[in-house]
């Protein structure tokens, strides 16, 4: 309990300091007063860091908020659900699978009139899920049993074969060369309330099938003949978690491209503060994860500004090093 | 004693032989050789036989050679090459890292141009090594690009055509600077790519920077060099008077300029305010080529009317 609310407390603050900072120096007491008058609906028009703080800052972390959230939720139910500990949207071919759907997207110029990303995200999730289809009927059809180390090598196998159909579609596109550049290089620089959400539906409807199957997972946990001894549809669980997982992934990589280690990383973390079981490690690193992010953002906007990093590529160094970082310690423990 | 005289009078010929052919070779190079010049590399190149086949990498390049007359030396252009409509009817060759030699040496060209902005130095090793010259142009500001017309006017024999062509563009220059002077300036901020895939703006050391400088103006990210990813607050505090963008329009969504209207966010930028948003052609704003001009009169119309 007081440790949820340690939790809530974190993801506050993280999200105040986030939008107090940024390339744009703005004072502590100036960005409070915009805050307040913004919640109270007053009429800001012309203040040119009221537009900084409520347009751009404070949409953008949401969006990261979010995005962390999904991505780390996802690793989370993915990780309990095949009970393997490097199970990840990206480990598993599910993000280049989404990327390679926002691609083609681009490249055929599917739009929808309302949210110009829609068209990219459609087509991330349906590519999202395609590919985790393919993933785990590779891995059955190879030995019947979706065994961790099969599942793992057929998804690094299925990001390579993924990455390469990309390269080939950017050596095909033409004109359109540049957006797919500098959509790949892709942040969440441009996010806004739309793409917040966006998000935010999607969080919350996936979010929401997920925690409901947080029994279910820990079943799973026990393995799959031991959980369909107990009465769990093993079958429809699974469909059901990979479907919400490649909802989730797809959107967030049709809106901030393929962002690595959050996945990964954060679920460990989680794990090792509230234990195993699904439905407090679901929303640890739910929490978590949107915490992660945002911090990682804020080193993108503000280490080299006015200039901006990518970043996955944040992200990428620190979970990198934190990986290995954690890995050594557990180790150790074992030891 | 017979067979030490007999070895050493083989050296001997063989030695005579060497250095004859040795001799006759270097006559013949010097004979022969017809063209000299010195690339933007800084490296002195001789040509023993005219240039007849050209394959170009960079597609300014191809503008150039066809703006001096000298299109009917090309056999192959570079995939990206696009400009004038004449220049797609050669075949074209992966360029770029993901260089296709083979395509390249199949054409059978005396010379390939190329630059280093896109090409690695060993590229053209590579190509020398298949018995084939490499001219590297490297233009980095309007006066790089005068140095690569006269290059390319050396190449082709077309000195004349070249000096001219630099004139009548360092002429329209000095023309459009003269009418900008006196004329109250402004900030401009280059969109080089939309908010939906990040920003990215141009800085220093870009022909966009340098044509604001003609026009008077103060690019709005004076402070950076080169091509950089720029956050959006940054773009608001700094509040240019103008913005251009170079996104292309596919036909589909919101054309460019309605795109940055249209954010909401925006609305309160001056340049959104005022309705002084443009579209720049790409093509025209970012090659190394005669078509700079065409940018700049397009921009100069943009921000003080015709």
């Amino acid at each position: 309990m007081w440790r949820g609310a340690g939790l809530l407390a974190l993801v506050m603050l993280t999200g105040l300091v986030c939008v107090a900072l940024g390339s744009v120096p703005i004072p502590l007491d100036k960005t409070a007063s915009i805050l307040w008058d913004g919640v109270l609906g007053r009429d800001l028009t012309g203040n040119t860091q009221a537009v900084i703080i409520l347009t751009v800052r404070l949409p953008r972390v949401i969006s990261v908020f979010l995005v962390g959230a999904a991505l780390s939720l996802c690793g989370a139910a993915m990780q309990g659900l095949l009970r393997n500990p490097l199970a990840d949207g990206a480990t598993l071919g599910v993000s280049s699978g989404a990327s390679l759907g926002a691609m083609l997207a681009i490249l055929m110029g599917i739009q929808l009139p309302m949210l110009p990303l829609a068209g990219t995200a459609v087509l991330s999730v349906i590519f999202a899920f395609l590919s985790l289809l393919l993933v785990l009927f590779l891995a059955f059809a190879l030995d019947r049993s979706l065994a961790t180390n099969t599942i793992i090598l057929i998804g690094v196998i299925l990001t390579m074969f993924m990455g390469s159909l990309m390269s080939l579609l950017i050596s095909f596109s033409g004109p359109r060369l540049r957006s797919l550049t500098f959509w790949t290089l892709g942040s969440l620089s441009g996010a806004g309330y739309a793409e917040a959400l966006f998000l935010l539906l999607a969080l919350a409807v996936c979010g929401l099938v997920l925690l409901a199957h947080a029994r279910e997972l820990d079943a799973f946990a026990m393995g799959e003949e031991n959980a369909r001894a107990i009465g769990v549809s093993v079958r429809r669980v699974k469909l059901t978690v990979m479907a919400a997982v490649s909802v989730l992934i797809g959107v967030c990589v049709s809106i901030g491209g393929s962002i690595g280690f959050v996945g990964l990383v954060i679920p460990h973390i989680s794990r090792l503060i509230m234990g195993p079981a699904h439905k407090r490690l679901l929303i640890t690193s739910l929490l978590l994860g949107g915490v992660f992010l945002m911090l990682c953002d804020l080193a993108a906007r503000t280490l080299l500004s006015p200039v901006e990093l990518p970043l996955g590529v944040v992200t990428s160094l620190i979970g990198a090093v934190f990986f290995m970082f954690i890995l050594a310690n557990t180790r150790r423990r074992a030891a | 004693m017979k067979k030490t005289s007999r070895i050493l009078s083989l050296a001997l010929a063989l030695l005579l032989a060497l250095t004859l052919t040795a001799a006759t070779a270097l006559a013949a190079q010097a004979e022969s050789t017809i063209l000299t010049l010195t690339d933007m590399l800084g490296r002195e190149l001789s040509f023993t036989k005219p240039v007849e086949r050209i394959v170009v990498l960079q597609p300014a390049d191809a503008e150039i050679l066809y703006a001096i007359g000298a299109g009917d030396l090309l056999v192959g252009r570079g995939e990206y090459a696009n400009y004038p409509a004449q220049v797609l009817e050669l075949p074209s060759v992966q360029s770029g890292f993901e260089t296709n030699f083979e395509q390249i040496v199949a054409l059978e060209p005396d010379v390939v141009v190329m630059t280093m902005m896109s090409q690695r130095e060993e590229d053209s090793k590579k190509l020398e090594d298949a018995g084939i010259m490499t001219v590297i142009s490297n233009a980095q500001s309007i006066q790089g690009v005068y140095e690569a017309i006269a290059l390319m006017g050396k190449l082709t024999g077309k000195t004349e055509e070249a000096a001219a062509l630099v004139d009548s563009m360092r002429a329209s220059f000095d023309e459009i600077r003269q009418k900008a002077q006196g004329k109250t300036g402004g900030s401009i901020y280059f969109e080089v790519s939309p908010l939906a895939y990040g920003l990215w703006t141009a800085g220093t050391a870009t022909f966009m920077d340098e044509i604001a400088g003609m026009l008077g103006l103060t690019n709005a990210f004076h402070d950076l060099e080169g091509w950089q990813s720029v956050s959006e607050e940054q773009v608001i505090s700094r509040d240019p008077d103008y913005i251009v963008t170079t996104a292309m329009y596919f036909g589909e969504g919101l054309k460019p300029v309605e795109e940055v209207l249209a954010r909401p966010n925006w609305s309160g930028l001056k340049a959104v305010k005022n309705q002084n948003v443009f579209n720049s052609d790409s093509d025209e704003i970012t090659r190394p080529g005669p078509r700079l001009v065409n940018a700049a009169q397009a921009l100069y119309e943009f921000v003080y009317g015709k």
